[in-house]
């Protein structure tokens, strides 16, 4: 039986349209709709395993309207050999956990090999609109496969894969067996030019069509009824920079200086922002708005005697994840608000000894499950280990981290617990939704908020079938002092483990950055213009950039389009509309003119420094802080400053507790 | 997935209205030919007709730049059961001035030469007008693949077979890379060029088949424009103006358009024929002063550009049109040259040659001979044409222009009582090609265009953009892998180059592709190439003054994204 290669594929409005809107930011709202991006990545990765294995069948398979056959014929014409979309109006309104569902009934319904034979299913990481990374993990689970996520390279080896994912400040190698699911991130190979042959093959095939009725699936299972979350609203992220705040002190050590306590400042006001903001409460307006549909209907409570909150503590390297402690703050402050408990899993090789760490940080108990053959996080194990302890424990709502485990592990669980899971989110509170089908108010919901459709939307989230289930972005709360007098339970599981859940075998991890992949999660980045590569070759720049990363601080650096055209960098450290979009939390720009391609790029960034020499540069526009001035007099002083402790107002590995016991 | 060859029984290179004409007409007279066969009233087999048409843009309309004002007449002998009406126009031409512009005054000329007489015309966006026709070709069975570029031409035995594709996944060398995808033959009974001005495939073949033997060279104008929102009373819908004069000089030959879209957008350009001496000349930076002049400045203001773009114009007229056919091949449109420069259009001129040659297209397929002979019939019909006649009355304007305005003036003045004859005895002014009129820069003397503007050249951003920005709103992506397609064989030459004409190429191309920059340790000065910023105008492979540039396609789907331009 030969080889059948799938690829899961999304049409998606175009993110990057270029149309400016009055604003002067991107208007999305005439996009035209593509091939969702890291998806063309997952079809890139079917064609790569068609060389190897020349008689695999290549088919593309997707769920929405019927609009997306125009994406389905590209693939086609990319060199896929079949088409297949399951396209019903029931659907409308599925979340993550019901596409998962109809796609894996699509999978096994129609299109896998029923006598066993083998498969490879492709992903991309996750949709420009959506943006969650839940649905590869989601039909994984619904499959019984095992699975690798933000996969860049994959090696076909008969019967097994070898990829390299990308992980927290690192990759990690797997051998996964056949059959799999593999989600391909952007760094891996982009995806091929439609071949004019194929293109006209596109024009003649058939796309194969199904509905529910043809996959096995009722009307009950997906669309508003089969989904446990729904978008309870969204609202537009409102961004404007306030003008230009120019540095000039006499001599360059006083304008640094002006800068170092201009960005401390304002790490401090955000942090105070961030506390003074209620985690858990609802604005004045929302609280009177509610109070006119309590009347309407009564409140119902959905928790079906669910209660509690659980966290998953992440550890590698025998420490525990600073994410992970992160999220103790926002849980203690939904557990306050619903009178309950925090009650955190620690899963490891003897990691008795972090209880006490994690009790410090918030948790009143934690649950400690230790086993050599759990010593490293693999999503199978993991999941099955705290499936049991959902199970025994039943809590209300669980919470992870959004680090590259927490991003497969939480949808992975969600559609194995029956439970709706939140991606990446950033604030998080209890509120309440009315149901005006049931003519009840939900009441109390976990409202789930996360940034969507690229930052431009901030979306709220709601489910009622527990646990409620988030993710929450790593370095948006900030953990909370730990109190070490803070007493707290400490009771050790026993989970079942079963011999299926350790077919993927970890080969290799490195928690190391590697070139240009860093730019995508950098903290920092600073990124030089053409004259950085004519006068010093980026070493200014780069010894910054390795200042920094010894403090801890995930720092990064690119170069323009001119730097790059001239070729002092690669290709893979561009920034800008023709390279990559960075939204670092400080971007520092030097001797870069500010090109609008290159401003696109960046523009998303938290604050912007700029370093040039010419006071007319266009980079001045569009930048917080301005330093008028040689590069080659300023970042020495920059460095010097850094190794003395200035981090640009970022917290330090110290700071971000992320404590070795 | 080996055999990388399709077929065709007509091939048309190019999605303008040249290309889609021939695709209608051609599809249109197999139907009823096949209707009448099947009928009774005509002897013979029904016809095949495949017809395949290639678009480098990633859809139609992406790499369209026009004026536009559009003459309907050969549009509506081309789709005679749509009514005019229903052409998809923005607006008639309602008011129509030509002004001559001084540094700060404008003066309304009193007469209008008969050539830019426009009554009976459009306003048009011409991208949404190929669109239109593109959906009609669909519709009648056309096959129109957008983002493939023709790459090269198939020679079999000397003669055009059809097209070989672009690759694409290759590195800067052109190494294939792990995403390489290989080129796709086609192969075509009959194939037609309809790239558009300058075409790269269509200078191959009159080069490699003598195509233009005792023709004039082809010279080109270069128009850069800009699409503005103003708002509304800004200028009238339907408004047609025309400048000559500031910022250009006498010796120069050019003049700018200004039209009025809708009720709030402004069409506006300036076109500047490129036999001009001065090596520091720059379009668009004369673009951009034009467009401080009060008169433009006022309509431009507290509106804001959403588009810019650039094209080449074939100017020569009808001493520069090569032999339009030859085994299996035909050329129509800015490919042929058949634009009429006193009128500046071209669209009606493109649609009629599309038809012609769709006629001749559809007979050699009836007879089943495409020869040499055969398809001379497209040359015949093309002789005994309107578009034929409009251009023979003015087949020496753009010569006369060669010295300067008022010599140029003179001729067409006794052209237009000569029927277009005017001063010649031999009846055919010539011209020289354009990459060979600069003056040596020393021999300027300080004279120069950039000199003469140094304080005028800074870009507010608002009214005047640098070209980067202007690019930008060209909407032009390329990708960065892959070699480029701007070649420059020497860079031996381009020091020589550097010398004698401070390289007139980082200012003739309206996009910024060269960048003269000097080496941080040698100090030399030298040539830097930025392939990706190109809006496809080909400038560079034409006002070279070594020749030394060669325009080639990038990936196919690369290039600007015009949209509405």
């Amino acid at each position: 039986m030969g080889l059948k290669i799938i690829s899961l594929m999304k049409q998606v409005p175009v993110a990057t349209e270029m149309r400016m809107g009055a604003d002067g930011l991107m208007d999305r709202t005439k996009a035209k709709s593509i091939i969702n991006v890291d998806c063309s990545f997952g079809l890139e990765q079917g064609l790569q395993i068609k060389r190897h294995v020349p008689d695999a069948e290549l088919i593309v398979v997707s769920m929405g309207p019927p609009s997306f056959d125009q994406s389905l014929r590209k693939t086609i014409s990319m060199g896929y050999d079949r088409a297949v979309l399951l396209s019903d109006r029931r659907l409308g309104g599925s979340d993550t956990f019901a596409t998962g569902l109809a796609l894996a009934s699509l999978l096994k319904n129609v299109i896998l090999p029923k006598d066993g034979g083998p498969y490879i299913i492709f992903a991309g990481r996750q949709t420009t609109d959506g943006d969650t990374a839940h649905v590869p993990s989601q039909v994984a689970e619904n499959l019984g496969v095992p699975q690798a996520t933000f996969v860049e390279a994959v090696e076909y080896h008969g019967t097994y894969l070898k990829v390299r994912r990308v992980i927290e400040g690192g990759q990690q190698t797997l051998k996964v067996p056949i059959p799999c699911i593999i989600s391909v991130a952007p760094s891996s190979i982009p995806a091929r030019r439609p071949s004019l042959v194929d293109a006209i093959r596109s024009r003649q095939i058939q796309i194969e069509t199904f509905t529910l009725d043809q996959i096995g699936v009722t009307a009950e299972q997906v669309g508003l009824a089969g989904s446990p979350t729904i978008v309870a609203k969204a609202v537009t992220i409102e961004r404007s920079r306030p003008p230009v705040t120019m540095l000039n002190g006499s001599k360059m050590e006083e304008t640094a200086s002006q800068l170092i306590n201009l960005l401390e400042n304002s790490s401090k006001q955000q942090v105070q922002a961030k506390n003074d903001e209620p985690a858990a409460g609802k604005p004045a307006a929302a609280e009177a708005d509610q109070a006119v549909k309590q009347d309407k209907y009564p409140r119902v409570d959905f928790r079906n005697g669910s209660s509690g909150i659980l966290t998953w503590i992440e550890v590698y390297g025998n420490v525990a994840a600073s994410s992970s402690l992160e999220i103790l703050n926002p849980a203690r402050k939904l557990a306050k608000e619903l009178g309950t408990t925090v009650t955190s899993v620690v899963i490891g090789d003897n990691v008795d000894h972090l209880a006490k760490l994690v009790i410090a940080h918030g948790a009143d108990e934690v649950v400690v499950v230790n086993s050599p053959r759990l010593k490293e996080y693999s999503i199978l194990p993991f999941a099955s280990v705290i499936a049991q302890v959902v199970k025994e424990r039943r809590p209300e709502i669980a919470l992870f981290a959004a680090t590259t485990s927490g991003r497969e592990l939480a949808p992975r669980l969600a559609s194995r617990l029956r439970a709706g899971v939140t991606a990446d989110c950033t604030i998080l509170k209890i509120g309440e939704f009315v149901n005006k089908r049931l003519k009840s108010t939900f009441y109390p919901c976990l409202e789930a908020i996360r940034p969507t459709y690229g930052e431009s939307k901030l979306a709220t989230i709601i489910g009622f079938w527990c646990p409620q289930m988030a993710t929450a972005r790593p370095g948006t709360f900030k953990a909370l002092t730990p109190d070490y007098n803070r007493q707290g339970k400490v009771s050790e599981f026993k989970p079942e483990l079963s011999e299926p859940d350790f077919l993927v075998e970890i080969l290799d991890t490195q928690r190391k950055e590697s070139g240009g992949q860093g730019l995508l999660s950098a903290e920092f980045i600073v990124a030089g213009g053409r004259p950085c590569g004519a006068i010093d070759d980026f070493k200014l720049i780069k010894e910054l950039v390795q200042a920094l990363q010894a403090k801890g601080i995930k720092a990064d650096w690119g170069a323009s389009r001119q730097a790059v055209d001239h070729g002092y960098v690669p290709y893979v450290r561009q920034i800008g509309q023709s390279g990559k979009t960075v939204r670092p939390k400080v971007y520092l720009a030097v001797a870069i003119s500010g090109a609008i391609q290159h401003v696109c790029g960046i523009k998303e960034s938290g604050k912007i420094i700029a370093i040039n020499s010419d006071p007319k540069a266009a980079i001045f526009n569009c930048t917080d802080y301005g330093i008028i001035a040689d590069y080659m007099e300023v970042l020495p002083i920059l460095i010097e400053k850094v190794k003395a402790g200035f981090t640009f107002g970022l917290k330090t590995a110290d700071e971000k507790n992320l404590v070795k016991v | 997935m080996n055999n990388r060859v399709v077929e065709t029984d007509i091939l048309i290179i190019g999605g303008g209205p040249a290309g889609l004409a021939v695709a209608i007409h051609f599809a249109d007279l197999i139907k009823q030919h096949n209707q009448a066969v099947e009928a009774g009233t005509e002897s013979g087999a029904k016809l095949p007709a495949k017809i395949v048409l290639l678009e480098k843009g990633n859809a139609i309309g992406n790499h369209i730049l026009s004026g536009a004002v559009v003459n309907p007449s050969s549009l509506r002998e081309l789709l005679p059961d749509i009514l005019e009406k229903d052409f998809p126009f923005e607006t008639p031409v309602l008011k129509n001035d030509i002004n001559f512009f001084t540094k700060n005054k404008a003066f309304a000329l009193p007469f209008h030469p008969p050539q830019m007489c426009n009554k009976g015309n459009y306003i048009a966006i011409l991208a949404k007008v190929v669109r239109w026709l593109a959906e009609i070709a669909t519709k009648k069975g056309v096959q129109i693949f957008t983002g493939f570029s023709a790459h090269e031409l198939l020679f079999e035995k000397g003669q055009v077979v059809g097209v070989r594709t672009g690759v694409s996944g290759v590195d800067k060398h052109g190494k294939p890379m792990a995403n390489y995808q290989p080129p796709t033959e086609v192969r075509a009974r009959i194939t037609i060029l309809a790239e558009g001005t300058r075409g790269h495939l269509t200078k191959t073949l009159i080069s490699k088949l003598d195509l233009a033997q005792d023709r004039n060279p082809q010279v080109y104008s270069l128009g850069v424009k800009e699409v503005w929102e103003v708002p509304e009373g800004a200028f009238e819908v339907g408004r047609v103006v025309h400048t000559l004069g500031f910022p250009l000089k006498f010796d120069q030959f050019g003049g700018s358009f200004i039209y009025g879209l809708s009720k709030n957008l402004v069409s506006i350009g300036l076109v500047v024929g490129l036999d001009y001496k001065d090596p520091t000349f720059d379009v668009h930076h004369a673009f951009q002063i034009f467009k401080k002049h009060p008169f433009v400045a006022n309509i431009l203001k507290n509106g804001k550009i959403l588009r810019y773009g650039a094209k080449t114009l074939p100017e020569g007229g009808l001493f520069s049109v090569p032999q339009l056919y030859h085994e299996n091949v035909m050329i129509v449109g800015d490919s042929a040259s058949l634009l009429s420069m006193p009128s500046l259009k071209g669209v009606h001129l493109a649609v009629q040659s599309g038809m012609l040659a769709a006629k001749a297209a559809f007979t050699a397929i009836k007879k089943n001979d495409t020869s040499y002979n055969q398809l001379a019939l497209y040359q015949k019909l093309f002789v005994k044409s309107a578009a034929y006649k409009e251009l023979y009355g003015v087949r020496n304007f753009r010569q006369g222009f060669k010295k300067n305005f008022f010599i140029g003036m003179l001729h067409y003045a006794t052209q237009l009582v000569t029927g277009g004859r005017g001063l010649t005895l031999s009846g055919k002014l010539t011209m020289e090609e354009d990459g060979k009129h600069y003056d040596p820069i020393a021999k300027r003397n300080g004279k120069t265009f950039l000199e003469e503007y140094k304080k005028e050249l800074v870009f507010d951003k608002a009214l005047t953009f640098d070209k980067e920005t202007d690019i930008f709103y060209s909407g032009t992506q390329h990708d960065e892998e892959q070699p480029s397609h701007i070649v420059v064989p020497s860079l031996d030459l381009c020091h020589v180059c550097i010398e004698k004409y401070d390289a007139p190429c980082q200012r003739f191309c309206p996009a910024q592709v060269f960048e003269i920059a000097a080496d941080a340790k040698t100090g030399k000065r030298g040539l830097t190439l930025h392939p990706s910023n190109c809006v496809h105008c080909k400038t560079c492979d034409i006002k070279d003054p070594f020749e030394n540039v060669t325009w080639l396609t990038p990936y196919g789907g690369d290039g600007p994204e015009y949209e509405n331009m």
